[in-house]
């Protein structure tokens, strides 16, 4: 069960990145098209505002994948120098810091989704882009990280009630530096 | 405030909490006991404006470029190519490790992955050729770090970002020091096999038709970096745009050399995605400690602290580098710039000095943090890619790299001209 979990959740991330992948190179063609366009002379306008939208997304749904990987840094000096007890320790205190802090972040992303969607803003450009349309893959994605991080850390609390610190480790541990490129 | 801050830095951060947490916690706890109004209402609309951004958005085009010209196999043709060159000189192949590690960290500004890979590929001609494995790996992990200096550098664009300084003039700035550091490497390389020549391995020459060949592979990775800095220094792109025009060039130059395949399009997305979410996750964070700092007067009271401490403004910028050196022993390189900017940047500021020469000043100091023990990344990178040896060796091999990286920083303070130069003149006409 946990382990299905764990599994599931690293599998849809991985998507996720690699959809995310696919969005950055559809900018960097989308910019590219704009540059030739301004040299001809003409601009399909608007591409410092949809670079800024897709950032936006591709940072709050990328998250997750970097939580499932072990990516997010941390300063690991007394942690390496205690025992797998110890460490677990260490691992579950920073994941609930994680998930409380994340879950705050997409509590308080909400009212930004909700003023665009009451007032129906556009955003202040040519595009008047309606802003609810960017905001609202933004949030989700940080209510994803939130849902992911809270997954992982029960998953890895119940790994550890049981003993198996090297199943929880692989959770939520950090890498060693050594590790830290595949 | 400033003892709230720098004691709860250093107790969270020791608690191994994730670094983007540890200042989200920061900036929570300024917000209830430091600030005469709430401010935890802003939280959303910061996230949302931080990373509704398009300078940001070169973050992740700069780390893609990367990952696709070293998975690829460019890197790897790139380091055969510079050995043809090079090997000549006293240290031989040391040089070539140098000059392509600061190549392909100088595209994409990702230090670690060019680490690794010229490590990968270097490592075995090493034992084939007789060199001295400490001067030879020191030399890998040294070269990689050249990376967030010469621009592009992922680095000046976190750090033009947070204390709101033009990326274009930061890059500008960090092109005098990163080339020159990187001729420094090369020359304390030849000194040192000059006067211990068994340090050096075997001198090769190759015939001049091998070398002109081997040009011929050098030339697309030299008009990708061209193109990218020549167009923001142009004026006619933003350093976005360059960015992308970057990923574009980086997929044709794997195309032509024959290393494009749905695998390696997969592992650098991958690879782009997670580091640029671990980027984010701390950038996003520093703005809102940065935020709440502002809006809690830090201003005030850091101007009351600096004088009762009645320091002079060269003693401030010393006792600053001093802190530098000593954090870099113990806390990654984008942590520690992200978590001294939001105390340290105003300090210098209120001195006198330029944001900008002290960008340089503090990616000088923050190079030396990769390769420092005992939290060095780019040497357990190279440590990595080792199959034998001890750790140590790769530390002392990196210890007269550190002698320039400190001369540098120490060059910087005396004659700021070496950063501010360039920017200065151009912005001047």
């Amino acid at each position: 069960m946990v382990d299905t979990i764990l599994l599931r959740l690293r599998s849809v991330n991985r998507w996720v990145a690699i959809l995310i992948g696919v969005l950055l190179l559809a900018c960097v063609v989308f910019v590219l098209a704009d540059i030739v366009l301004r040299r001809l002379g003409s601009t399909l306008g608007g591409t410092d505002e949809i670079s800024g939208y897709v950032m936006a997304i591709a940072t709050s749904w990328g998250m997750g994948y970097t939580l499932t990987e072990l990516g997010h840094v941390r300063i690991d000096i007394l942690r390496c120098r205690v025992r797998s007890r110890g460490r677990a320790l260490f691992d579950l205190v920073s994941m609930l810091a994680l998930s409380g802090v994340i879950t705050l972040i997409a509590i308080r992303g909400w009212p930004v989704l909700e003023r665009s969607l009451a007032n129906g803003s556009r955003a202040n450009t040519p595009l008047e882009t309606p802003l609810a349309l960017v905001q609202a893959p933004w949030l989700a994605g940080w209510v994803w990280f939130a849902l992911t991080a809270w997954l992982t850390f029960l998953a890895a609390l119940f790994l550890i009630a049981r003993g198996e610190f090297e199943r929880s480790e692989a959770a939520i541990g950090t890498f060693g530096e050594a590790d830290a490129l595949r | 405030m400033i003892g709230y801050l720098s004691l709860g830095l250093l107790a969270l951060l020791s608690l191994s909490i994730p670094v983007g947490i540890v200042l989200f916690l920061l900036g929570f706890g300024i917000d209830a006991f430091f600030s005469p109004f709430p401010l935890i209402k802003g939280l959303g609309n910061l996230v949302w404006s931080t990373s509704n951004n398009a300078t940001l958005i070169a973050i992740p085009f700069f780390v893609l470029l990367g990952e696709i010209l070293v998975r690829s196999g460019i890197a790897a043709r790139t380091y055969a190519a510079l050995d043809k060159w090079v090997s000549w000189l006293p240290g031989g192949l040391v040089h070539a490790n140098i000059a392509t590690a600061t190549m392909f960290s100088a595209t994409s500004g990702s230090s670690v992955a060019t680490a690794a890979t010229v490590a990968t590929v270097a490592m075995p001609q090493a034992e084939r050729l007789g060199y001295d494995p400490k001067l030879f790996s020191g030399a890998i992990a040294a070269g990689g770090t050249l990376g967030i200096m010469i621009p592009p550098s992922i680095n000046l664009i976190v750090y033009g970002f947070l204390t709101q300084t033009s990326i274009p003039q930061l890059f500008l700035a960090g092109l005098v020091p990163g080339v020159t550091l990187a001729l420094g490497f090369i020359v304390i390389t030849m000194i040192i096999c000059a006067v211990r020549p068994a340090l050096g391995g075997e001198r090769r020459m190759f015939p001049l038709l091998v070398m002109v060949r081997a040009l011929a592979e050098l030339v697309p990775i030299f008009l990708l970096f061209a193109v990218i800095i020549g167009s923001i220094y142009q004026g006619w792109a933003t350093p976005t745009e360059a960015a992308a025009v970057g990923v574009a060039g980086a997929i044709v130059i794997a195309a032509i050399f024959g290393g494009v395949s749905t695998r390696m399009f997969t592992e650098s997305v991958l690879g782009t995605v997670k580091i640029t979410s671990m980027i984010m996750l701390v950038v996003i964070a520093a703005s809102f400690l940065n935020f709440t700092l502002a809006s809690a007067g830090l201003g005030r009271e850091l101007e009351a602290f600096l004088d009762s401490l009645g320091l002079s403004p060269l003693n401030t910028i010393l006792v600053i580098v001093c802190m530098y050196i000593v954090l870099g022993f113990f806390i990654e390189t984008l942590s520690l710039m992200v978590v001294t900017i939001p105390i340290i940047v105003p300090i210098v500021i209120e001195q006198g000095y330029d944001p900008i020469w002290f960008g340089i000043l503090m990616i000088v100091l923050i190079e030396m943090a990769l390769i420092t023990p005992p939290v060095g990344l780019n040497l357990y990178v190279v440590q990595g890619a080792r199959r034998e040896g001890r750790m140590s060796e790769v530390m002392l091999g990196a210890i007269p790299y550190i002698l320039a990286m400190l001369a540098m920083a120490a060059a910087l303070i005396a004659f700021p001209g070496i950063a501010l130069y360039l920017p200065n003149s151009l912005s001047g006409s």
